[in-house]
């Protein structure tokens, strides 16, 4: 679920990590009211721990071929309570990133929100709404879930509608949505069906675990804050779902498809594009040696969008190439002397 | 530790490995931001931003194989939705390249352009990780006035992190001794998640024995560094040149930027 950068736009990629920041920076004010020095370290041996079981891909079953891991955003909540939950899989989500190159720099505030922030506080949420006092095993397994199943999927719908909104990708926001629905209700049923076992696991052989929570068990004003928050969400993906398009763009309306007129031709107009490629010919030259050999621009139709820029573009790409095997072997032969010396 | 791979090229010795982190961190962060604002379909242009995380690479004595196996590593997920565009954008183009000028469509320079630049960006985070050291970016972040309490969070996780990812491949490695074939979802499951909680119980022994460990040791809660950190003229020289290979390709990006976005009349 690890977004790339490349699946967003700046502005989408700002925004998210604007909204991400700003919910850790509350995550840590509250975990840092609540946190014990014994806590800290509890926390970032849990962050390993959920780290880890992230690497021991369990195959779907009835996808062959496919894999799933746990998340484990909702075990944490339920174990230490949301804020300290959101914390360790941010904590995760950045080591992740950094240490592993798994998912982009700037799809990290896109990355927390889906993986950590969303998660933590929907799925906690979840689960206490439906748990309320009860204690027994039926209910309890109930609750865990449905916490688990609905913040994957949740997670699983904020994907599409974050590159929808960047409009970086051309695949239809339906399908992708569709596909990735489809493929983490798998995923999701196998998070909950782990969760529940791990837990009952650790009631079975260490039951003082499970009050770990006792003192961050939120109150019930929050609690009520914390239902709202998670009602808004599901209604705002299904509505967001529901009346999402998966038109093109304006950008790409203005110039490559117009689906209500299959007349349309996608042009840009012959001159005109001549005479841009011709401008930036002039302008945009790393070796214009290279271009003066004349271009068969001009023979190109109507019909053909000339987007690479001929002569411009090979020149360049051969000078980046030829820059790369230069600094390769200057460093190659600076080593062999320095060896020898 | 077969784990300790993975950023052991950080505590190497070369010219960038001693440049200031803070210096490569905020080049890492403005260089994927101008990577990821080049236009969608200039595949030759993605290509270009390659070239300065490669010379940081190439200067500070990362193995290239490294990096690319990394990068095949993570490479899939985006593949798959790169791969997309070629059904989904069939409008024609004609691509003209140095001598070369052949009918494609919208849809590969799009996919082109897309791994291109995830490469660029992979490149790029790679090579500030591989010069440089966890625990100096932690004090960076520190730094930058990061809630104090995540850049402890980071720093046990991260230290932690390999020891417990060792146990889980143990416990993995174990359960693949003793199998002779994959059985049935309920079973693969039961015996899945008895292995997450016997790692979980481990993990939770090992921290009660560091935090007793830790605290005996005198941690109240606070991390601290000798580390003093100054900018030499070298890491200026460095912003600098950072600047103008970055300044470039935003230029760059904005020339061709006004091409792709021309409207027909």
């Amino acid at each position: 679920m690890h977004m790339a950068n490349e699946l967003l736009s700046v502005p989408v990629a700002a925004g998210t990590f604007a909204i991400a920041s700003l919910g850790l920076g509350l995550v840590c004010r509250k975990v840092k009211e609540a946190a014990t020095t014994d806590q800290l370290g509890l926390m970032g041996i849990l962050g390993a721990f959920v780290f880890s079981a992230q690497m021991i891909n369990l195959p779907l079953p009835g996808l062959p071929g496919t894999s799933g891991h746990l998340i484990g955003a909702v075990l944490l909540a339920i174990l230490l309570g949301p804020h300290a939950g959101a914390l360790i899989v941010s904590s995760i989500v950045i080591v992740q990133c950094l240490l592993f190159q798994d998912g982009g720099l700037l799809a990290l505030g896109c990355n927390m929100i889906n993986m950590a922030l969303v998660p933590a506080y929907l799925g906690y949420a979840l689960y206490r709404l439906i748990l309320h006092q009860a204690t027994d095993t039926w209910r309890f397994n109930l609750a865990v879930m449905t916490a688990a199943l609905i913040t994957v999927l949740v997670s699983a719908i904020l994907v599409p509608i974050q590159t929808a909104v960047s409009g970086v990708l051309t695949l239809p926001f339906r399908t992708f949505v569709w596909t990735m629905v489809s493929v983490h209700l798998v995923i999701g049923l196998m998070e909950g069906l782990i969760t529940i076992a791990v837990l009952a696991y650790v009631k079975q052989i260490k039951p003082d675990i499970l009050s770990l929570n006792q003192k961050s068990t939120c109150d019930n004003r929050s609690r009520l804050l914390v239902a709202t928050l998670a009602i808004f969400t599901l209604l705002l993906c299904a509505v967001f779902s529901l009346y999402a398009s998966d038109k093109p763009d304006g950008l790409e309306w203005s110039y490559a498809e117009r689906p209500e007129q299959p007349e349309f031709q996608s042009v840009v107009l012959p001159h005109e594009q001549a005479d841009t490629v011709e401008t930036l010919q002039s302008k945009y030259t790393l070796l214009p040696a290279y271009t003066k050999r004349p271009t068969p621009i001009g023979h190109i139709n109507a019909q053909d969008v000339a987007l690479s820029r001929g002569w411009t573009s090979f020149a360049g790409v051969m000078g980046a190439l030829t820059t790369m095997i230069v600094i390769w072997g200057v460093a190659w032969c600076l080593r062999k002397k320095r060896a020898t010396a | 530790m077969h784990h300790a791979h993975i950023d052991k090229f950080a505590y190497q010795d070369s010219p960038i490995h001693r440049l200031d982190p803070r210096a490569k961190l905020a080049v890492t962060l403005f260089g994927t931001l101008a990577i990821a604002s080049l236009p969608r379909f200039s595949p030759d242009l993605a290509f270009y931003t390659w070239l300065g995380p490669f010379a940081l690479l190439v200067l500070g004595r990362i193995p290239l194989r490294f990096a690319a196996k990394h990068i095949a590593w993570t490479l899939p997920f985006v593949l798959v939705l790169a791969l997309t565009s070629l059904w989904y954008d069939k409008t024609p183009t004609t691509i003209l390249f140095g001598p070369l000028l052949w009918q494609s469509t919208l849809g590969w320079l799009k996919c082109l352009t897309l791994t291109a630049k995830f490469i660029g960006s992979m490149l790029a985070l790679i090579a500030l990780i591989s010069t440089t050291r966890f625990s100096d970016l932690l004090m960076v972040l520190q730094r930058w006035h990061v809630p104090e309490i995540l850049v402890i969070q980071l720093g046990f996780l991260y230290r932690y992190i390999f020891v417990l990812i060792d146990k889980a491949h143990h416990t993995v490695r174990a359960r693949t001794t003793r199998t002779l074939k994959r059985l049935a979802p309920k079973q693969e499951l039961r015996i899945g998640t008895a292995m997450i909680g016997s790692v979980l119980i481990q993990s939770l022994d090992t921290s009660t024995r560091i935090t007793q460990a830790m605290q005996a040791r005198g941690f109240v809660g606070q991390w601290h560094s000798p580390k003093q950190f100054d900018m030499k003229r070298g890491d200026w020289l460095f912003l600098g040149l950072a600047t103008l290979y970055i300044g470039m390709l935003m230029y760059l990006s904005h020339l061709v930027g006004s091409v792709n976005s021309v409207r027909p009349t």
